[in-house]
């Protein structure tokens, strides 16, 4: 064998163990590290993302008064879980970007409308902790007013990012999806990667 | 023969006006001669806040009709909403305005395209509950229907 021949067949080689290495989603943002306080619905403090560290968590980005999408993420959710065949180790994590109304109370009563057991955090901080989460993960979430005459009123919806991230055991984020119409297969498939 | 002409118009004219199956334009069952509200049900929601409902609308009368409007009997307001997403992304709804029914045709109110909001709910709903939809038609008039209270899955 000429060593161009050798050359060659190395390269391919090396070719082939990369592109098998990957498979491997890369990181979209590495949380390790941060620290964001939120507050359960039980009112126990949740420090973002060390609190789940070890696990793999489904996160998303909600709030209450939204009666069409927000519904939908949190039952892809359900889905999701309801689809698993081993839920150990997994989380469903939803932070409210409402947190003024989104009280720890009302994020409870949410969680027993739609019937949500305790693999789900729904998650609620103050101004700064939520506006900084929300910007370090590209999540936009812009007030609008059905009067947009009075942009004072407690009445307002968002027009918001629809967003579901995976994030592994070490706090970084490796998948993203959107939130109300992933197919529950297509997030379990990902997340048997992430095991 | 002459006798037949009346006869057969008697016929034909009471036919046209039963209601009976027919296809829509998109090919499905359709009640002839009436506004038909069919596979309605709706979201939880809690005290003072906003729930959302569905449904499928079928128009089998011979005229084009329109949904002007829409009420319940357990929140303050209710309105069709469309879904909307903006060209960076995000998702929103805004009000869809009136929304036109051809004759023959249905409109289906699912969660990808319209809701109908009710904001403001005056009590809790939970799974297990029903309300009173009431959907305001052109021609039709008021159309109301019970509807229970699901989670979508």
């Amino acid at each position: 064998m000429t060593s161009t021949l050798r050359s060659l067949l190395l390269s391919f080689i090396l070719i082939a163990f990369i592109s098998s290495c990957s498979n491997t989603p890369k990181v979209i943002e590495n949380l390790k590290g941060d620290s964001y306080q939120f507050v359960n619905t039980d009112s126990s403090v949740v420090n973002f993302p060390e609190a789940f560290k070890g696990d793999i968590v489904a996160v998303t980005f909600i709030y209450t008064h939204c009666p069409n999408t927000c519904p939908l993420i949190t039952a892809n959710l359900t889905n999701i879980q309801d689809q698993l065949e081993d839920t150990t180790g997994i989380h469903f994590v939803e932070i409210t970007f409402d947190p003024k109304r989104d009280t720890p109370a009302v994020l409870k009563n949410y969680k027993r409308l739609y019937k949500l057991n305790d693999q789900f955090s729904m998650l609620s901080g103050d101004t700064a902790n939520t506006q900084a989460v929300l910007k370090r993960l590209h999540i936009k979430a812009t007030k609008t007013y059905p009067d947009s005459a009075d942009t004072t009123s407690s009445n307002y919806f968002f027009t918001h990012t629809n967003r579901l991230y995976l994030m592994d055991r070490q706090g970084r984020i490796r998948y993203q999806f959107t939130a109300s119409v992933v197919p529950p297969k297509t997030v379990i498939s990902e997340i048997n990667k992430l095991r | 023969m002459k006798k037949i002409y009346p006869v057969l118009f008697i016929l034909l004219f009471f036919g046209g006006c039963n209601s009976k199956s027919g296809k829509g334009n998109n090919g499905h069952d359709i009640v002839l001669g009436k506004i038909e509200l069919s596979n309605a049900w709706a979201r939880p929601g809690a005290k003072g806040q906003n729930s959302a409902a569905y449904l499928t609308i079928t128009n089998g009368t011979a005229t084009n009709d329109t949904l002007t409007g829409a009420s319940s009997n357990i929140s303050q307001k209710a309105q069709v909403h469309e879904t909307f997403k903006t060209d960076s992304g995000e998702t929103g709804m805004r009000p869809a305005g009136n929304l036109i029914i051809n004759a023959g045709d249905k409109l289906q109110i699912t969660p990808d395209n319209y809701h109908i909001m009710l904001m403001g709910l005056n009590k809790e709903l939970a799974v297990g509950d029903s309300l009173d939809l009431t959907l305001e038609f052109r021609h039709a008039g008021h159309q109301t229907v019970r509807i229970p209270v699901k989670i979508q899955n």
